[in-house]
């Protein structure tokens, strides 16, 4: 097997240079001629009928030009089951900041202006804030049922085929609005025949994806009746589809000009603000801009849901987990949006059990409402079993990696919902994790405060979608490689990369770029880790496709087989002799005036990818912790992820880390706290805490390589898989370091404070019988 | 309240941007941030948060980094402002950015600016800060993407080669 050229290597994105001097646009950029300016009216209750509005003083403020509520809506085959779809509230709110009505203005402080102007009339209702009261048959209802709820966007995270069995449970509200309920073999044998069982209750907070770029939209609706949408997106066609839908548009009469996307992590993947803008321009004949302040998009945008997680397991004293019984409730907040499926299949999915039973539910409360943050609903689940087989080891004498590696799930080994894994890497994550050098050398430093080591793993499955993309030969012998998904990784430098690879040129001929939907091929969202893995796969076919047009163009021109051409350098050569042809050339005859031949573009997307192809990770903490403070410092990560095939190197890595630190983020500090009204308390970045280049030591990144059957060069899932383990291996490292074992996320200060008073007043106690 | 607002006077303000004397017309209650961004065109600082937690909005003003977000236009009248725009010379890239594009110290590239801005003042002030000393001096500027390690690695590799190292 020849040797890579470029695939495997460690390159810079090629949009540094313009990252790096402020020439990216991004949607907030944008400036059109005429362009208004909107802002939203929000709802001060969290559950409340709107008994009237009157806009007509707003109206008639001077530089208004249009105020809309949901009377004024187009129509359009709208789900008011979907949030994306309630562009203004109809009738009655159900979470706190809700848009009820919307300014379009000739300045942002104008349109401001006539928000006070507007004069809502609400009659409050009782709001359900809490997910153990809201699932309880008596509970008041945060909304009436909603019946059969269509699940847009959850096949794009993850791909998940679940047998779900028919047995209806106990008898809950119509609160609950997706139950899972997953099982195999005995639990009640499993438990009597364990020799050491565990359980415990953990409750995650919830937090927020916190891109640096606010939510925003810029929309133009133009005489011949078409709306452009500029706006980043991590998924321009599926966006495409419900802005048309939702606004009763046609397809073809939508265009989505995707935008740089400034962070999104998930929650920019289904439309949030762009309907609404796409009904101001509509109203007002102009191009209208929105941007989100940073207190709305904490507020009300689509963060990750919190989550209680019950789970049981047993163990058997030769070390075998056998048996897991556990139930994973999801806060989905005013509609049905929680990540039940993804994370009741990965919460026992790192191990071997004989005997389990999950069920995973969704709650809706008068919150707003969730959507995805990489590995979805993962973290919250991994929190809590994690620290259950922490426990088992330190009770029993297990060695932290041995223990998991001896329960690890290999290729072959049946997944909770009965399918068996193919090729993974879990094994080999656990191996390089015990080799690094974090675990070869803990213990051996200690500061003024005690310090501990933890571990933990998990893996996601990812998504799969169809992708077709383009490699076009430009008239100089370079390629342009174009696609329809969403770069927010570096995919795009990957797909140069690749297409580099293939067409044996160095990555200087390739260039890789996002076209909008009109002139794109179709591609699925930037979601669910797949980008490279399905997105590469096209893009490698549609390489391949190049390079044999290109090879068959040459034969002709040489006069030779098809077979005996060899490209190297950007020149079609036969091989064995001096014989060659430019890839240059071979532009202009297929290019030119009297060309001979059809222009080389070579087309991917037909060599879908059928499988998953899942990614894990085994991570390692070390902190110290300050008993008087309650403060923890993070002294030390150690990561390994299995990746199946690094494309760029720098790029992987730079995943690696960058999810690491939202798993210790969610671990250390970030948590939306609700007051008894629900409302937001903390609504800014000052309070809503973000990890910090001072939070965060050196990342000891591995990246481990166990090929996948189809991705590209045998690349698998990337993105998501290192957010997983970070929370659980601070929540271990802690045990060690202090002996409490934290049921809560985030490990806050006051928590960590709280439980070592906790634990010194429980050892005063039993001192005094003594 | 509502009826002032309407009616205020506007302000002119005269500051060196970048080396070049420029005069904006603006109501008195927009900020630094906003005038730059939009009266001047020059887009490349970011609002990440318009309350001054995030550091995207980073502009070297009379020798120090602010939060420009949280300048009002009039004060900022008679002051000397660098924004990133301002830091590749003729077509040059600075150190500081050409370390931040090999290291991969940019992924979305939103904090970047900011970033660019409060590193090249670090750098400015001390040629040889520690690891510590440059994370103290990117503190103020939040990154979701890159966890911080590539950023470091590039402010460390762009102190070196200002060196002459």
């Amino acid at each position: 097997m020849t040797e890579l050229q470029v695939v495997g290597k460690s390159l810079p994105r090629l949009e540094g240079p313009d990252k790096v001097t402020g020439r990216t646009v991004y949607a907030a950029d944008i400036h059109l001629p005429g362009m208004l300016h909107a802002k939203i009216l929000r709802s001060p209750y969290a559950h409340a009928k709107i008994a009237n509005i009157d806009t007509s003083r707003a109206k008639a403020l001077p530089g208004v030009r249009a105020v809309t509520t949901a009377a004024d809506l187009p129509a359009g085959d709208r789900d008011q089951a979907i949030r994306s779809h309630v562009v203004l509230a109809e009738g009655e709110v159900f979470f706190h900041g809700q848009p009820v009505a919307a300014v379009a203005a000739d300045r942002v402080d104008i349109a401001e202006a006539a928000l006070d102007l507007i004069t809502v009339e609400y009659e409050p209702l009782p709001a359900v804030l809490d997910v153990e009261t809201a699932i309880d048959p008596s509970s008041p209802l945060t909304r009436l049922p909603l019946g059969d709820v269509e699940r847009v966007e959850e096949g794009g995270h993850v791909t998940v085929e679940v047998e779900n069995f028919d047995d209806v449970g106990p008898k809950r509200s119509a609160n609950v609005t997706n139950r899972l309920h997953f099982m195999r073999g005995d639990i009640k044998a499993g438990f009597r025949d364990a020799d050491f069982v565990v359980e415990g209750r953990f409750d995650a907070g919830m937090v927020h994806q916190a891109y640096l770029e606010p939510q925003v939209c810029v929309a133009d609706y133009d005489p011949t009746g078409r709306l452009t949408v500029w706006a980043p997106t991590q998924g321009q066609f599926f966006q495409r589809s419900e802005i048309a839908r939702i606004l009763g548009l046609p397809v073809s009469k939508v265009r989505y000009v995707s935008t740089e996307v400034g962070g999104g992590f998930g929650a920019k993947v289904a439309p949030l603000v762009q309907p609404l803008v796409g009904v101001l321009s509509m109203k007002t004949k102009r191009p209208v801009k929105l941007v989100l302040t940073r207190r709305e998009d904490l507020t009300v945008a689509v963060p990750a849901p919190s989550a209680v997680v019950w789970c049981k397991f047993g163990a058997t004293k030769d070390g075998r987990l056998t048996t897991i019984e556990a139930r994973v409730i999801f806060d989905a907040g005013a509609f049905p949006s929680g990540p039940v499926v993804g994370a009741a299949m990965m919460l026992p999915a790192s191990y071997t059990f004989q005997n389990l039973d999950i069920e995973g539910l969704e709650v809706i409360t008068n919150k707003v409402s969730c959507g995805a943050y990489r590995a979805p609903g993962v973290p919250e689940v991994i929190f809590a079993i994690e620290q259950l087989v922490d426990q088992i080891c330190r009770e029993s004498g297990f060695d932290q990696i041995a223990f998991r590696r001896d329960n690890a799930v290999r290729e072959g080994d049946l997944m909770p919902n009965g399918r068996p894994w193919p090729r993974i890497g879990l094994v080999e994550c656990l191996d390089a994790l015990e080799r690094s050098e974090l675990w070869q050398t803990r213990g051996s430093s200690n500061g003024a405060n005690p310090r501990g080591v933890g571990v933990a793993i998990g893996g996601w499955l990812g998504g799969m979608q169809p992708a077709s993309s383009l490699v076009r030969l430009n008239d100089n012998g370079t390629f342009s490689v174009i696609v329809g998904s969403n770069d927010i990784s570096g995919s795009n430098t990957s797909f140069a990369m690749i297409a580099a690879e293939v067409l044996g040129v160095p990555l200087s001929m390739v260039e890789a770029l996002t076209a909008d939907t009109d002139s794109a091929p179709w591609a699925g969202m930037a979601a669910g880790s797949k980008t490279t893995y399905s997105g590469g796969k096209s893009v490698q076919g549609a390489a391949e496709d190049a390079k044999r047009q290109i090879v068959a163009i040459a034969a002709r021109e040489l006069d030779t087989n098809p077979e005996d051409i060899v490209l190297e350098g950007g020149v079609a050569k036969v091989l064995g002799t001096d014989k060659a042809i430019p890839f240059s050339r071979i532009a202009s005859l297929s290019t030119g005036f009297g060309g001979r031949y059809g222009p080389v573009l070579g087309r991917g997307g037909n060599d879908v990818i059928r499988n998953q192809a899942p990614g894990f990770t085994a991570q390692a903490v070390e902190v110290e912790v300050d008993s008087a403070t309650g403060q923890i410092t993070v002294t030390r990560v150690a990561a390994a992820q299995d990746v199946g095939k690094a494309i760029n190197w720098m790029s992987v890595m730079g995943q690696l880390e960058g999810g690491v630190v939202q798993g210790l983020g969610m671990g250390l500090t970030e948590e939306m706290l609700y007051d008894d009204q629900g409302r937001l308390r903390n609504p800014t970045f000052l309070d809503y805490r973000l990890l910090t280049s001072l939070d965060v030591p050196n990342i000891e990144g591995i990246l481990v390589e166990v090929p996948s059957p189809e991705g590209p060069f045998g690349a698998r899932i990337v993105g998501e898989p290192s957010i997983i383990a970070g929370s659980a291996a601070l929540a271990n490292a802690v045990h060690e370091a202090t002996g409490i074992r934290m049921h809560r996320v985030p490990l806050t200060p006051d928590r960590i404070v709280e439980a070592l008073a906790a634990r010194t007043a429980l050892s005063t106690v039993v001192l005094s019988h003594g | 309240m509502l009826k002032e607002h309407i009616e205020a006077v506007p302000v002119t303000v005269r500051l060196v941007v970048n080396g070049d004397l420029v005069e904006v017309t603006t109501l008195p209650n927009r900020t630094l941030l906003e005038i730059v961004r939009e009266d001047l065109a020059l887009t490349g600082s970011k609002e990440g948060c318009g309350t001054g937690d995030c550091g995207a909005c980073t502009m070297i003003v009379d020798d120090k980094p602010v939060t420009s977000c949280l300048v009002l236009a009039p004060s900022a009248d008679g002051k000397t402002v660098r924004t990133v725009e301002g830091v590749a010379k003729d077509g040059q890239l600075h150190p500081v950015q050409q370390a931040i594009v090999e290291c991969g110290g940019t992924q979305c590239g939103f904090c970047t600016p900011g970033f660019v801005m409060s590193a090249v003042y670090l750098l400015e002030n001390n040629n040889n800060p520690t690891e510590h000393e440059i994370r103290v001096g990117i503190s103020g500027n939040l990154c979701r993407c890159t966890g911080y390690m590539k950023i470091v690695d590039a402010v460390a590799l762009a102190a070196k080669r200002m060196r002459g190292d």
